[in-house]
């Protein structure tokens, strides 16, 4: 019997991979339009107008393997119970320093969140990102707000990502190895996603 | 330097256009096919091809028609939206003079001066680079007075040393606008009648979204960054990481199954 179970397809960890690139694409290209401050990161992309080329070009790449993977995981995403609530009440056990028994799914209540979170994100990104990138086509008020709203979603999805990069990887040692080769080890899936993994054995 | 500003009086305006036509000439600005719209005012609103434009207000006072003129034009706030906005350092400027300078070499063509300016004074010219009334600065610079000013023959246009204008002004009892507004206007303007009349913001202020962005947005996601980014750190060493126990890892049947 194999030690191992599968956890994403290769579909999802390429379309995964993608998104995480222009993430970080539109964060580095993104920071020079933020605020003078960070007017220098334009540099390491070849000067403002390739800088703001890429992040256009990369808003399109993030919104739509961003719309993918969150579509093709609704059901999961979407799906909450007691065990939620339960996870929520004990902060998904991160509080304590041993193993907290609070059954999950295959997406515990904090990366449903998050999940939902980022997809409410990638369409307000996206739409504002629109509207910015064809200023000149739209009411002043509407573009205010979107820079207001960009702005804001920029930041919060930088912390969002903050937490979710030290979660799979320092956090929960053994999480990381789903994305990238598509499996976790059974007891990682049994500490971590039980009533998934039940489901996965009956097959 | 003391700071320099326009005053202009419109109690004192004919609305000839000198002004316009001043400002076309020595900018070099190309003349635009305009529309017939019933009205004097033309063209409607400043447009990349230019940089000050008279308004005419009119009101209809059943046998009478009231006629105020307003000329429009960069207000060279000494807070300026356009300046807080631009993410170019040096593409919009302030002055040695306290008036608010454009580089289009500087300019990246991101279009948020356009909808930061309180006054929806900037526009883009044809190259996509933005353009507005920059007061003469070249002509400012050799002494001269900028070319709307000098071209005015009612000296509703007056350039100068701004304290002793509004001090004047003052002493001859004008209430005066943009005072104190946006840290001090370097358009100051003497209204017949109250701002809105003017369709001029009674209290301009940058707008609220652009405030909120990088006032309170920007500060908080710079002390959010490096606060999730500490708060991991220290969850790692205070709560630790979830480790898998000693043997758990293997296929061990599960508890209770």
């Amino acid at each position: 019997m194999s030690k191992y179970v599968e956890r994403f397809n290769v579909v999802e960890r390429v379309l995964h991979w993608f998104m995480v690139v222009a993430f970080f694409l539109l964060v580095f290209t993104g920071l020079g339009l933020f605020a003078h401050t960070f007017y220098g990161y334009f540099n390491f992309f070849g000067g403002p107008h390739q800088a703001m080329l890429i992040h256009k070009w990369a808003g399109l790449m993030f919104f739509t393997s961003s719309l993918l993977l969150a579509f093709s995981h609704l059901k999961d995403l979407f799906t909450f119970d007691a065990d939620d609530v339960l996870w929520i009440k004990k902060c998904g056990g991160y509080l304590s320093k041993g193993h907290e028994d609070i059954p999950q799914g295959k997406f515990n209540c904090g990366q449903k969140l998050f999940g939902i979170f980022s997809l409410a994100a990638t369409f307000i990104m996206g739409i504002t990102g629109f509207i910015l990138w064809f200023a000149e086509g739209f009411a002043r008020g509407a573009v205010q707000a979107s820079l207001l709203l960009h702005s804001l979603f920029f930041v919060l999805f930088v912390l969002a990502a903050i937490v979710h990069i030290y979660l799979t990887t320092l956090g929960n040692p053994g999480t990381i190895s789903s994305m990238l080769y598509g499996n976790v080890t059974k007891g990682w899936a049994k500490m971590h996603a039980i009533k998934w993994y039940r489901k996965v054995e009956k097959g | 330097m003391a700071r320099k500003a326009f005053l202009i009086d419109m109690s004192r305006c004919i609305a000839c256009r000198a002004c316009q036509v001043g400002c076309k000439q020595w900018n070099k600005l190309d003349p635009e096919a305009t529309v017939n719209r019933g009205c004097y005012e033309n063209p409607p609103q400043l447009t990349p091809q230019l940089y000050n434009q008279m308004q005419f207000i009119e009101q209809d006072n059943g046998d009478q028609l009231r006629w105020l003129y307003l000329n429009k034009r960069c207000m060279h706030c000494a807070d300026a939206g356009c300046i807080k906005v631009c993410p170019s350092a040096g593409a919009l400027y302030h002055t040695p003079e306290g008036l608010v300078g454009f580089n289009q070499d500087k300019c990246i063509e991101c279009n948020y001066c356009v909808n930061g300016c309180p006054f929806d004074v900037p526009r883009y010219d044809a190259r996509k680079k933005v353009t507005k009334c920059h007061a003469c600065i070249d002509r400012i610079a050799n002494g001269m007075l900028p070319a709307c000013v000098k071209a005015c023959p009612t000296q509703t246009l007056r350039f100068g040393d701004r304290d002793s204008l509004i001090a004047e002004a003052k002493a001859a009892g004008k209430k005066v606008y943009g005072e104190n507004d946006l840290k001090g206007l370097g358009a100051v303007y003497i209204l017949e009648d109250s701002p809105e009349t003017y369709k001029l913001p009674a209290k301009p202020a940058i707008p609220a979204s652009i405030f909120l962005w990088k006032d309170v947005v920007k500060p908080f996601g710079i002390l959010g960054f490096w606060g999730a980014v500490g708060a991991a750190l220290l969850h790692y060493v205070t709560f630790g990481p979830k480790k898998l126990e000693n043997g758990e890892d293997h296929d061990t049947p599960e508890k209770g199954a």
